[in-house]
C-alpha cells in the first residue's frame, strides 16, 4: 500500500505572525511558511493507512528550495518514508492548472506509481480547491498513468487490500448537506475533507502508529537524506506550459478588503468600569439560563 | 516645469513638500532652479536624499553589470522593459546564455530586443511563435505525446453558461442566484452601453446546464429564473453527482455537441456554484477544456482590462486592453484581501471559457419571470460503464449540522483567542452556556488558522460554526464578538443583530464601527468575568470583588 500525499507551504496566520504592509496588503515574504493544515489531514489518512496495511507514505510539494521545511514539518509532526519537492524558477507563479501539470509530471517521475493519492481540501492561502482535482484530471489525460477514480471531501476512508477496493464516506453540500458512501477500485486519488479524523481501534495499529511516530520524528532530524528534488528539466517539462506562463489565470488586482461604513455608535467600555459593565450586562441576563 | 520653486520657500516648509514628490525628473529639476539660486547646501541635501530613497525604492539595477543569477525571469523582464539600447540587451542576452540559460529570461531580452529594434518584417511586435515541439526538441509536450491540454487557439467563443445544481430533484438557491447574475451580465453586455452583442452584434444568451434523472422537469424554471436556453442530461445513473460523468456531459455539450445553435467552439464563460460538486466540477471541466478559472467569487462582472504581463501579451512592456473579460473577485488570504482574478488567453493557446465558481448567497436570486421564453435541448449520448467506476452504495441527509440561525444569544470568537486558544474556547463555550438559547460562533480567521486545539473543544471548531459572507447570516438578539477584528465579511454575517457586543483589546478595531458596546480588554479576562455574572444574574461587582486589582 504506497501512498502519495500534496501538500503545499501557506503562510502562518496564526495571530500575530501575519505581516502587512502600508496598503493593508499581506506581506507574504515577512509571514512564515507553514505546511498547509488541510495537507496535514490528508497526510493522517496516508498515516492512517500505513498504520494498517503497511506500505509506505510520500510527501511531494511544488515549491521554492524553501519548501523543503515544510517538507521536514510533515515528516516530523505526522509521517513520511521519503520527500519530494518539484522546484524551479520556471514553475514560479502557478496557477492551478499550470500546478497540476507540474504536479502530475513529478508523480509520473515516481519510480513506482502509487496506489493511492491523497490531497488536502483549499489551501488556507489560494483557497480554490482545485489543485487536487484537477491533478487527478491531468491523470486522467496522461495515457502513460494510470485512471484514478476521484473521491473528494472524504471524511472517513476504508480500504480492503485484498479486494483492493476503497470504501469512502464524503460530504455533500448544497442547500442540506448530505453524506455519500462510495466504493471504487485503487489505484484512487482522494481528496481529505478538513473533517476526517484518523481512528485506530486496534490495540496493535495504536501501538504501531506510536512506533511510526517516532520513526518519523527521528528521521526528520537528517530529512534530506530522504528529500529528492526536481526541476523541470528532469520532469521533461515545456517551461511554457509550466509557471506563469503555463496558467490561464493571473490576479489583475489584490485589494485590501474595504472597510464596513460605521452604523452604530458604539459606547465604550472599560472592563474595569463596573457600573458600564453592568450596563452591558442588563443586555445579556435576560437570555441567561433558567437552572 | 516644476510644482514648487525651492528657491521661493524656507527650508522648514520645504522638508514635508519634497518628501511628497514622487517624480524623479521634477526633484532633478528643482535641485538645478536651488543651484542656480540660492544654493544653500541643506536644501540641496534634503532634495538629493529624496531623489536616492526613490531611486532606492524602483530597486533599480544597472543592466550592464547586474549579476542575472541574482534575478528572477520576472526580475529580468521588469529591468529589461527600461533598457532601449539594443547592445546592452544583446550583452544581457549573452550573459544570461553563458549563465544559467533560462528559457524564460532569454525570452524576455529577445522579446525587447525586437521591440526596441523591430524584427526583419519591419513591424516589431508580436513575438515569433515556435510550436514547443521545435523550441524543445528534446522535452515531452503537454500538447502532443503527452496530451494533458488542447492547446487550440483563435477559435470562436460566445455566451454564459451556468451549471445548475440540483440536489433532491430541486434547483438549490445558488443555481437561481447565478441564473440571475448571469442574465444581469449578460442583458449589459448586449446593450448599447455593453458590447452590443457578439463581435458580429449577435446578442448572446445564457445557457443552463441541467445533469440528472428527470431534471428536464426543473428547465422551465430554470428559463423563468434568466435563462435563454436549457441544455439537459437525463440518465437515472445521474441521480446524484459522479465528477466523472459530470464532467465528460458538461465537456461535450460545451465542446463536442453538434447542434445548429452552437455554431462557436466552446462558450465564452462558464459558471459554476461554489459548492462541494459544484467547485469539483468547474476545476474538472475547465481543466479539460484547458482553461483557468477562479473559485469561490464573491462577485462577476464583465469588462475590458488592460494588461501588461507578458506571458498573456506576447508583447514585453507593452500595455494590451483584453476585451470582454470576466472580472472575478474573490475574498482571500483567509478574509484579509480581495484578489481580482482573470482568465485571459495568451499568444497561440485560448484560455476560453473563461471560468468562475460562485459563493452562494453572494447574489439575490431574482424574482422568477413564468412568462419568459427560451428553448428546451436534450442531450443525448452514450454513457460508457467506464465512467461509473465510482459506486455510491449508500446516501443520507444530514440533520445535525450546526444552525446558528434563530438563536437568542451568539458568542463569537475571533483570532483574539490566538494567545490560547484552546481556553479561548473554553471560555466562549462557557459564556453559551450560561445562556438559555445560544451558541457559539467563529470568524474566518479562526477557521483557517492552524491553531492546535485540544481534543475537548476541537469539535467546536468547524466551518459549520463559521459567520460571514461565506459561513452562516445570524440575526440574534445579542451577538457577543469576543476578539474579532470585524472585517466587512464577517460583518454581513451579523449585522442585523438587535445588539453587538464587541470585546477587543484593539481600541481601533474596525468591528467598533458597527457596535453597540465596545468592551475595550482581553477576552480572556473580560468573557469569564460576564460568564460569571449572568450565571448569578446579578452584577458585576459581585464578580470584579476577588479578581479586582
Amino acid at each position: 500500500m504506497n501512498t502519495l500525499v500534496l501538500t503545499k507551504g501557506v503562510p502562518d496566520f496564526r495571530e500575530g505572525k501575519v505581516s502587512f504592509d502600508e496598503d493593508g496588503h499581506l506581506e507574504r515574504g515577512k509571514t512564515p511558511t507553514v505546511m498547509n493544515p488541510n495537507d496535514k489531514v490528508a497526510l493522517q489518512a496516508a498515516l492512517q493507512e500505513k498504520v494498517r496495511h503497511g506500505g509506505t507514505v510520500s510527501l511531494m510539494s511544488m515549491g521554492p528550495p524553501g519548501y523543503k521545511e515544510v517538507l521536514r514539518e510533515g515528516m516530523r509532526e505526522v509521517y513520511a518514508d521519503d520527500l519530494y519537492l518539484l522546484s524551479d524558477r520556471e514553475m514560479a507563479a502557478a496557477d492551478t492548472w499550470a500546478t497540476a501539470m507540474t504536479v502530475t509530471t513529478g508523480i509520473a517521475t515516481l519510480e513506482e506509481s502509487p496506489d493511492l493519492i491523497v490531497a488536502g481540501f483549499k489551501t488556507a492561502d489560494g483557497e480554490t480547491g482545485h489543485t487536487g482535482p484537477q491533478t487527478m484530471w491531468c491523470h486522467h489525460m496522461n495515457d502513460r498513468l494510470p485512471d484514478r477514480p476521484l473521491l473528494t471531501h472524504v471524511v472517513a476512508l476504508d480500504i480492503d487490500m485484498e479486494e483492493g477496493r476503497l470504501r469512502a464516506k464524503r460530504l455533500v453540500s448544497g442547500d442540506v448537506d448530505e453524506i455519500e458512501t462510495v466504493e471504487t477500485d485503487l489505484p484512487a486519488f482522494v481528496v481529505m475533507d478538513p473533517e476526517f479524523e484518523p481512528s485506530y481501534r486496534k490495540a496493535d495499529h495504536r501501538l504501531r502508529y506510536k512506533d511510526l511516530r517516532e520513526e518519523t520524528k527521528a528521521r526528520a532530524e537528517a530529512f534530506e537524506d530522504h528529500l529528492t528534488m526536481w526541476n523541470h528539466e528532469d520532469l521533461n517539462l515545456d517551461p511554457d506550459f509550466i509557471g506563469l506562463d503555463g496558467s490561464p489565470t493571473i490576479v489583475a488586482g489584490v485589494d485590501p478588503i474595504p472597510k464596513g461604513p460605521a452604523e452604530r455608535e458604539a459606547t465604550p467600555v472599560s472592563p474595569d468600569d463596573d457600573e458600564a459593565m453592568n450596563e452591558v450586562l442588563g443586555e445579556l441576563t435576560p437570555f441567561a439560563g433558567g437552572d | 516645469m516644476v510644482e514648487i520653486d525651492p528657491t521661493d520657500h524656507e527650508i522648514a516648509e520645504l522638508g514635508p513638500k519634497v518628501n511628497g514628490i514622487d517624480d524623479a525628473d521634477e526633484l532633478r529639476e528643482m535641485l538645478d532652479l536651488e543651484a542656480a539660486g540660492e544654493d544653500r547646501a541643506p536644501v540641496k541635501t534634503l532634495i538629493e536624499s529624496r531623489l536616492e530613497k526613490l531611486e532606492a525604492d524602483d530597486e533599480e539595477v544597472d543592466p550592464e553589470t547586474v549579476d542575472l543569477t541574482e534575478l528572477s525571469i520576472a526580475d529580468v523582464a521588469n529591468m529589461v522593459r527600461g533598457v532601449d539600447d539594443g547592445d546592452v540587451l544583446r550583452d544581457l542576452l549573452e550573459r544570461e546564455k553563458a549563465g544559467e540559460n533560462r528559457t524564460g529570461a532569454i525570452t524576455q531580452i529577445e522579446n525587447r530586443i525586437e521591440s526596441v529594434e523591430g524584427t526583419d518584417e519591419g513591424d516589431g511586435e508580436a513575438v515569433e511563435y515556435v510550436p514547443p515541439e521545435e523550441k524543445h526538441p528534446d522535452l515531452d509536450h503537454p500538447t502532443a505525446d503527452k496530451q494533458y491540454v488542447e492547446g487550440v487557439s483563435g477559435e470562436t467563443y460566445r455566451d454564459m453558461w451556468v451549471y445548475c445544481e440540483t440536489q433532491q430533484g430541486e434547483l438549490i438557491e445558488v443555481s437561481k442566484e447565478m441564473l440571475g447574475r448571469a442574465r444581469e451580465m449578460m442583458d449589459e453586455y448586449n446593450s448599447e452601453d455593453g458590447y452590443g452583442g457578439d463581435e458580429e452584434g449577435n446578442p448572446e444568451d445564457v445557457v443552463a446546464v441541467l445533469i440528472g434523472d428527470g431534471v428536464d422537469e426543473l428547465a422551465e424554471e430554470a428559463i423563468a429564473y434568466g435563462a435563454d436556453r436549457v441544455v439537459y442530461h437525463n440518465d437515472p445513473r445521474l441521480e446524484r453527482f459522479r465528477h466523472k460523468p459530470y464532467t465528460e456531459l458538461y465537456v461535450h455539450m460545451c465542446r463536442d455537441f453538434e447542434a445548429e445553435w452552437r455554431d462557436y467552439h466552446e462558450p465564452r464563460y462558464n459558471v459554476f456554484p461554489a459548492t462541494n460538486n459544484g467547485r469539483d466540477l468547474s476545476a474538472l471541466v475547465q481543466g479539460e477544456l484547458d482553461s483557468g478559472l477562479a473559485s469561490d467569487c464573491s462577485d462577476l462582472y464583465i469588462d475590458d482590462a488592460m494588461i501588461s504581463n507578458p506571458a498573456k501579451t506576447g508583447k514585453p512592456g507593452d500595455s494590451v486592453e483584453f476585451e470582454r473579460v470576466l472580472h472575478m473577485p474573490r475574498p482571500d488570504f483567509s478574509g484579509f484581501e480581495y484578489s481580482t482574478i482573470l482568465c485571459i488567453d495568451k499568444p497561440h493557446r485560448d484560455f476560453h471559457p473563461q471560468g468562475a465558481s460562485v459563493i452562494p448567497g453572494a447574489f439575490e436570486a431574482p424574482d422568477p419571470d413564468p412568462e419568459r421564453e427560451g428553448e428546451v435541448v436534450e442531450h443525448d449520448i452514450d454513457l460508457p460503464d467506464e465512467w461509473f467506476q465510482v459506486e455510491i452504495v449508500d446516501h443520507d441527509t444530514l440533520s445535525g449540522g450546526v444552525d446558528l440561525t434563530g438563536r437568542e444569544v451568539i458568542v463569537a470568537l475571533g483570532r483574539g483567542i490566538g494567545e490560547d486558544p484552546t481556553r479561548g474556547i473554553e471560555l466562549g463555550v462557557e459564556l453559551v452556556d450560561a445562556f438559555d438559547d445560544a451558541d457559539l460562533g467563529l470568524s474566518r480567521g479562526v477557521i483557517t488558522a492552524s491553531y492546535v486545539f485540544d481534543g475537548h473543544v476541537e469539535d467546536y471548531v468547524t466551518e459549520e460554526r463559521q459567520i460571514g459572507e461565506s459561513g452562516q447570516a445570524v440575526e440574534p438578539d445579542v451577538y457577543i464578538a469576543a476578539g474579532i477584528s470585524g472585517a466587512v465579511q464577517h460583518k454581513v454575517g451579523m449585522d442585523d443583530s438587535e445588539v453587538i457586543i464587541a470585546i477587543n483589546e484593539d481600541p481601533d478595531a474596525d468591528i467598533r464601527d458597527f457596535s453597540d458596546y465596545y468592551i475595550e480588554g482581553n477576552l480572556f479576562e473580560v468573557l469569564p468575568r460576564l460568564t460569571e455574572a449572568v450565571e448569578q444574574g446579578g452584577s458585576i461587582e459581585a464578580v470584579t470583588g476577588a479578581s479586582d486589582d
